[in-house]
């Protein structure tokens, strides 16, 4: 038998980098495409009348395939807020995010209730922005949001750089 | 729930959970808890029909584990299945379990569920479990901050604050006493302050105290028919029911109207088939996937059915303590330890424990008759376990 347990006891290192390619669909294609033009599209439930952006092929309660397609936002406002100051790694890049940033849900002009549209906040407004909350059948109301649009823009999530403050400075 | 025949838990392993395993493979750890698990229904793999095996492969990215871990789990030759729903794969794999004994397939099936995250990377791979086409990048992993703000909101800094440490605290007193858990920290009540201004905050108000482990580890348990658990053992416990919800795969829960989670719909819907009024006074012990102390303050409110803030109070009131008359985690939850694809078998597998009286240094003072045991994961998806002792069947018959 060998030495020491200690001298048997080894760790393998290892990473995996996998290269992705995912097929969007036409529904997300189109969504896609539209950011390209400095546009927000979301997609309409036939039977519950919901909006979804991104827009998703089937309304999912309804179990029915969305059909009509609007326009909303582009500007909204703030319902959720991730003050993150986690560093984790941006799975687009695998680098480490900068920190502290914001990761937010905007309720954009022309939705209602439950239908969130997720970006991420510009960081300098981190400290700036107020988040709107629901509590029993009490609503208080977020910060207005508009988005900042890249300037080469591909038919992605990066499309749009994130969102930030759309309010006048509050007076000193 | 309809079955076909009664099914009860008649053996629960535990590895131990740490951050430290390295003295162990994979299949080295599944078989400490394998062993346990045999040993305490007092039979061999001979008499063991089908292995269930699970757990997030996307964290340690090796796929089809269940082929490397024949060597711990005993499976060779054995008809076998792998189950893996993210989070809630432990109570998933309880509730295949439970389907292929009370469905008269098989007499006897061994379920292990196990993670060991010190191996891979946790947050990376809770961030691929988003879609990839447009949530993936602003996933933050298994971390939220909105619990606690809401709370916040709700209740107030300065209670919601209290409140949420006041769980960590008694989360951690418990798992003081059970020698399995990962983190046994020795917190006093007298140290709240200070660790609420000096742990560092990963989201919003959710601070590293507040946050489970990342722990490696294994649990296994066994199912058996009625027949055989009754020549196996004293007190089986007994699989009264379970629900599984799921939602949607995006996040859709913060806009301008309240959203029923799957939690209050779980439970409603188990405590309405199983003729619970009163969770609290007929049931005795509550396993839940609390995987913050935020999150189990929270989720008190939703599967119990409790309004405004009375979770809040059972909490304050030490209601929800070893000693009081609604216990919450004797093992220290998910907090303490946090094998992530055994998390949620180890509810199941610690409230089955509660029951048959085997649960050691952590065992409730008193007998327990009704357990409930939860499973959390993906977006905001929920299983809810209903366990039972003979002494309840009989009450209820
Ligand atoms: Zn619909």
């Amino acid at each position: 038998m060998g030495g020491p347990m200690r001298q048997r006891l080894i760790t393998l290192r290892q990473t995996i980098a996998v290269g992705q390619r995912f097929a969007t669909g036409p529904v997300m294609g189109r969504f896609l495409m539209a950011l390209r033009e400095k546009t927000i599209l979301a997609i309409r439930c036939p039977s519950c009348g919901r909006l979804q952006s991104p827009p998703r092929e089937i309304c999912a309660p309804c179990r029915v395939r969305n059909t009509e397609w609007v326009e909303v936002g582009p500007g909204g406002e703030m319902r959720m807020l991730e003050y993150v100051y986690y560093a984790s790694p941006d799975p687009l890049s695998g680098e480490t995010r900068e920190t502290p940033y914001g990761a937010v849900g905007i309720l954009l002009d022309g939705c209602r209730d439950e239908e969130v549209f997720w970006h991420l906040l510009n960081p300098a407004d981190l400290d700036r922005v107020r988040m709107g909350i629901v509590i029993g059948d009490r609503v208080t109301r977020g910060s207005r949001l508009r988005p900042v649009w890249a300037d080469a823009r591909t038919g992605s999530i990066s499309d749009i750089r994130y969102f930030e403050l759309d309010e006048p400075p509050a007076p000193a | 729930m309809k079955k076909n025949r009664n099914v009860g838990i008649v053996g629960v392993g535990q590895s131990v959970y740490s951050s430290h395993r390295e003295e162990v493979n994979q299949p080295e750890m599944i078989h400490e808890a394998v062993v346990e698990a045999l040993e305490m229904a007092g039979i061999t793999m001979a008499e063991v029909d089908c292995v269930v095996h699970g757990n997030m492969e996307l964290f340690e990215m090796v796929h089809q584990p269940d082929l490397w871990h024949t060597l711990g789990t005993g499976a060779w030759g054995k008809e076998s299945l792998r189950v893996t729903t993210g989070g809630t794969t432990g109570a998933t794999l309880a509730a295949a379990a439970d389907h292929l004994v009370a469905s008269g397939l098989h007499d006897v099936v061994l379920a292990i569920g196990f993670e060991k995250l010190q191996e891979g990377h946790t947050t990376g791979g809770i961030t691929n479990m988003a879609d990839p086409l447009w949530g993936r990048q602003l996933q933050t992993g298994a971390l939220t901050g909105m619990t606690a703000a809401q709370m916040i909101e709700e209740f107030g800094a300065e209670r919601a604050k209290a409140a949420a440490m006041a769980y960590r605290i008694l989360m951690d007193a418990n798992a003081m006493k059970n020698p399995k858990a990962h983190r046994r920290l020795g917190l006093r009540p007298d140290q709240a302050e200070e660790l609420a201004a000096n742990s560092p905050a990963l989201v919003g108000e959710l601070r590293m105290i507040h946050m489970c482990s990342q722990s490696d580890g294994a649990c296994a348990m066994i199912f058996a028919s009625e027949e055989k658990a009754r020549q196996l053992c004293a007190q089986p416990a007994w699989i009264e029911d379970h629900v599984t919800a799921h939602r949607e795969e995006m996040f859709c829960l913060f806009g301008n109207a309240p959203v029923l989670t799957t939690h209050r719909h779980c439970a409603r819907k188990l405590f309405a088939r199983n003729g619970i009024r009163d969770p609290r006074r007929e049931i005795d012990l509550f396993e839940m996937y609390d995987p913050s102390a935020w999150w189990g303050l929270d989720w008190l409110r939703e599967f119990l059915l409790l309004e405004g803030d009375e979770h809040l109070r059972m909490v304050e009131s030490g209601a929800i303590a070893m000693d009081g008359d609604f216990p919450v985690n004797p093992s220290g939850g998910v907090i303490a330890s946090n094998p992530i694809g055994a998390t949620a078998m180890v509810r199941v597998a610690e409230a089955a424990l509660q029951i048959m009286g085997r649960a050691g240094g952590h065992q409730l003072p008193r007998p327990v008759r009704r357990a409930l045991a939860s499973g959390f994961g993906g977006t905001m998806w929920t299983v809810l376990f209903l366990l039972a002792s003979d002494t309840e069947r009989q009450a209820a018959a």
